[in-house]
């Protein structure tokens, strides 16, 4: 029924603004105040800085213990060097050359069971004894205990006395050095006619896997809490009177991002000061920059995998946060998905020995797992055009489909505040009309 | 960029508007209009549709069918400069700071950084709440709050003003600040739309009405017009004597000392006076009274239907 009943007698008050106020331009309105806001807030927390400190304090407490342990480690074997030890030994091979034996303060022995009992007094410090066929049969040690790690010098002398007494056997330290298999080798490849990069071209397309392994692992609670915290706070009406979801969501999406690098810089920052000024003294590694090459074809397919994961990853975490009603609901399904994502990490040997193993392709094509599994076979080279072109464009063409549904979801979601939405529902048929409505 | 034109009437448009939820259909057929500068009452019992109309004509909810227009086109999120909206369900994030919150607010609807500040500190000020600035939402009381939330309703001096069920949850004293707040904004031009179950601050503040039962209109039109569609004036008066029929006017009560009577035409208060005391009884009292608003909506909904928040 519809009434209606004559215009009102009196006449309308007069239609003005009373205070000049302001006003900034509207156009592509809101976007940037959303990224700020969601930023600076964030920034603004102390606990956010407690969390993200607390990784660059652990691994700088790691350091200095490593820095410590390595000093006594040093000083350690630095005494045990300068350190005389005194042992006997009875030689059933005849390999054991005496006056190196000597040099090194050992004593042949001409009873054994004397020899034994001397070190189980404390006569000797040790006492070794030489099978016939030693390479066969082991090498007895007998010493007077040091503890667990510094005992291990007496198998460290027997040894050093043998090989020593074999190479003067030999007489040729290069043919000594080859029949043990103590010779380096140097590998080069080719692809296309041109020297191939090998492991040092795998290494900058594997950051892009780093880059989005810790972009899920840092910003994923946290996506899923923001875009439920709207609901929960019951603050969402008022925002979807002054901008439209999706605005709200890439806002989000971009200040969460920006928040990610922030922490991946505060956690590099002590490993890059670390191996910078204290490489020497913490024992890293030493990283020969000369054999990293960047592939511009790799690079760039690696960094479309990343956006493209990205995005898959931050909508379905949107799509979770609008159906949901409350953080401790949607964690019922947080968790089976991140289970998706990491899966391919279990067939890492697999991915990447037998790119063509059926699992590997399901892994590959599969949205949750691809970026991982294709991040990996781009990095190693195992990625084919074709494939990166398709699994590129699966990516982001799931990634936008996900992001306009996680849009939907949110306006008609965000508002359902105390129970599970009904998709379904959300998609009821309309009059076209009233569709514009929503435009 | 304006709403609507205060020339141009009404500033919302609502045609045949219909909403369905699955097969329930929860809106049916409504029309009415808002014009420019009134306050108009949205008034209905619990679970009529109320809040639904607003959602629909916000653009937060897919209307069926129908025509839901605000300054002559659906409502968009970048018209949300010069709306002020208070929703049923209300809440701000409550772990951000007071002023980073209206800030944030004010921005979003179109103030700069430093006027929503400067206002802010004002409005702030002006609700005993100015030491509270930079403490969190959930550390103030639910009072203060709602202060806030007031503040953040009004920050951008709103063409339009959509009040649902403002009073809802407010102590005395904020009730107070939202009704003078409302009288502010309707001096100052603004049109208000406002869901209420208070009656005697519709009478008070509102130009016209429209009462929804069961997702249709009973009842639209100015105050006067509605009290006089649903019983209209009464005559109550004490007397002595016997009280005699007449074609002038219906006895609705009498208990042999007091009465109420209903007009019939012809039956104006001196017409009936004089009536009365030339059939020889003796008038001690005559007075002349509306059916007031909430006994029209006793009418419309029942006389055993709750009055929520009355």
């Amino acid at each position: 029924m519809t009434q209606h009943t004559p215009a009102p007698q009196h006449a309308p008050a007069a239609q003005t603004n009373p205070v000049a106020v302001p006003k900034r331009p509207f156009a592509r309105h809101n976007l940037g105040t959303v990224v700020e806001f969601e930023f600076t807030r964030t920034l603004k927390k102390r606990g956010f800085w407690i969390a993200t400190l607390a990784i660059p304090v652990v691994i700088a407490i790691v350091f200095a213990l490593v820095y410590l342990s390595n000093s006594s480690s040093s000083a350690s074997a630095d005494a045990q060097k300068t350190a005389s030890m005194s042992f006997t030994y009875t030689d059933n091979s005849g390999l054991i050359v005496p006056e190196i034996a000597t040099t090194m303060g050992g004593k042949k022995a001409s009873d054994p069971g004397q020899a034994l009992q001397d070190v189980k007094k404390g006569l000797s410090d040790a006492y070794f004894v030489y099978p016939a066929e030693p390479a066969k049969q082991s090498v007895k040690a007998f010493g007077s205990d040091k503890g667990i790690f510094e005992n291990n010098k007496y198998d460290a002398v027997a040894k050093q006395l043998l090989t020593a007494s074999a190479q003067a056997k030999v007489g040729s330290p290069q043919l000594t050095a080859a029949a043990s298999g103590g010779v380096r080798t140097e590998t080069q490849t080719y692809k296309d006619g041109q020297l191939a990069g090998g492991f040092g071209s795998a290494v900058p397309p594997l950051m892009f896997l780093v880059i989005f392994y810790v972009s899920i692992i840092l910003l994923s609670n946290q996506m899923l809490s923001s875009t439920l915290e709207e609901k929960e706070n019951r603050v969402t009406e008022m925002i979807l009177t002054t901008l439209n979801p999706t605005t709200l969501i890439l806002g989000k999406v971009a200040a969460l991002f920006m928040v990610g690098l922030v922490q991946i810089l505060v956690f590099l920052t002590p490993i890059v000061v670390g191996f910078i000024f204290f490489r020497d003294k913490l024992a890293i590694p030493d990283l020969d920059l000369s054999t990293i090459s960047f592939e511009p074809g790799t690079m760039i397919v690696g960094a479309l995998l990343l956006l493209g994961g990205f995005t898959v990853f931050t909508g379905v975490l949107v799509a979770i946060g609008a159906v949901m009603p409350s953080t401790k609901e949607a964690g019922t399904i947080f968790g089976p998905l991140m289970g998706l994502i990491f899966v391919p990490f279990y067939a890492i040997s697999l991915i990447i020995s037998d790119p063509r193993a059926p699992i590997v392709q399901i892994f590959t094509y599969f949205p949750l797992s691809a970026p991982i599994t294709a991040l990996l076979r781009n990095a190693f080279g195992t990625l084919s055009p074709v494939e990166s072109v398709v699994i590129i464009a699966e990516l982001f063409i799931t990634g936008f489909l996900v992001l306009r549904l996680a849009a939907h979801l949110f306006r008609y979601g965000s508002i359902q505040y105390s129970g599970k939405l009904s998709i379904a529902g959300t998609f009821r048929k309309r009059s076209s009309t009233a569709g514009a409505a929503a435009k | 960029m304006r709403l609507g034109d205060a020339a141009a009437e009404p500033l919302v448009h609502i045609q045949d508007f219909r909403m369905d939820f699955g097969d329930k259909t929860v809106i049916e057929d409504l029309s009415f209009d808002v014009r420019a500068g009134e306050t108009f009452g949205f008034l209905g019992s619990n679970g009529c549709g109320k809040t639904t109309t607003l959602r629909a004509l916000l653009g937060i909810y897919q209307p069926t069918a129908g025509t839901l227009h605000i300054g002559g086109k659906f409502f968009a999120p970048s018209d949300g400069a010069r709306l002020g909206y208070l929703p049923e369900e209300r809440g701000l994030y409550k772990k951000e700071s007071v002023l980073d919150v209206m800030v944030y607010f004010g921005r979003l609807k179109g103030l700069s950084k430093s006027h929503a500040k400067a206002w802010s500190r004002d409005y702030l000020e002006r609700v005993d709440l100015g030491d509270k600035a930079t403490t969190r939402l959930d550390k103030l009381s639910g009072g203060q709050q709602q202060k806030v939330q007031l503040g953040v309703t009004i920050m951008n001096d709103p063409e339009l003003l959509i009040l649902d069920e403002p009073t809802k949850g407010f102590d005395p004293v904020n009730r107070r600040l939202l009704m003078d707040i409302i009288e502010e904004q309707k001096l100052a031009g603004a049109t208000v739309i406002m869901v209420t179950h208070q009656m005697e601050e519709v009478e008070r503040l509102c130009d016209r009405v429209i009462l929804l039962k069961d997702g249709t209109a009973r009842a639209y039109g100015t105050v006067a017009e509605v009290q006089e569609q649903f019983g209209g004036t009464l005559y109550r008066l004490t007397y002595s004597g016997a009280l005699p029929s007449s074609p002038l006017y219906d006895v609705v009560t009498d208990d042999g000392g007091s009465a109420e009577l209903s007009p019939c035409p012809g039956g104006d208060e001196a017409t009936v006076l004089r009536h009365l005391i030339d059939g020889g009884v003796a008038v001690r009292s005559f007075t002349t009274a509306r059916t007031s608003l909430e006994e029209v909506f006793i009418k419309v909904y029942g006389e055993h239907h709750e009055l929520a928040g009355v």
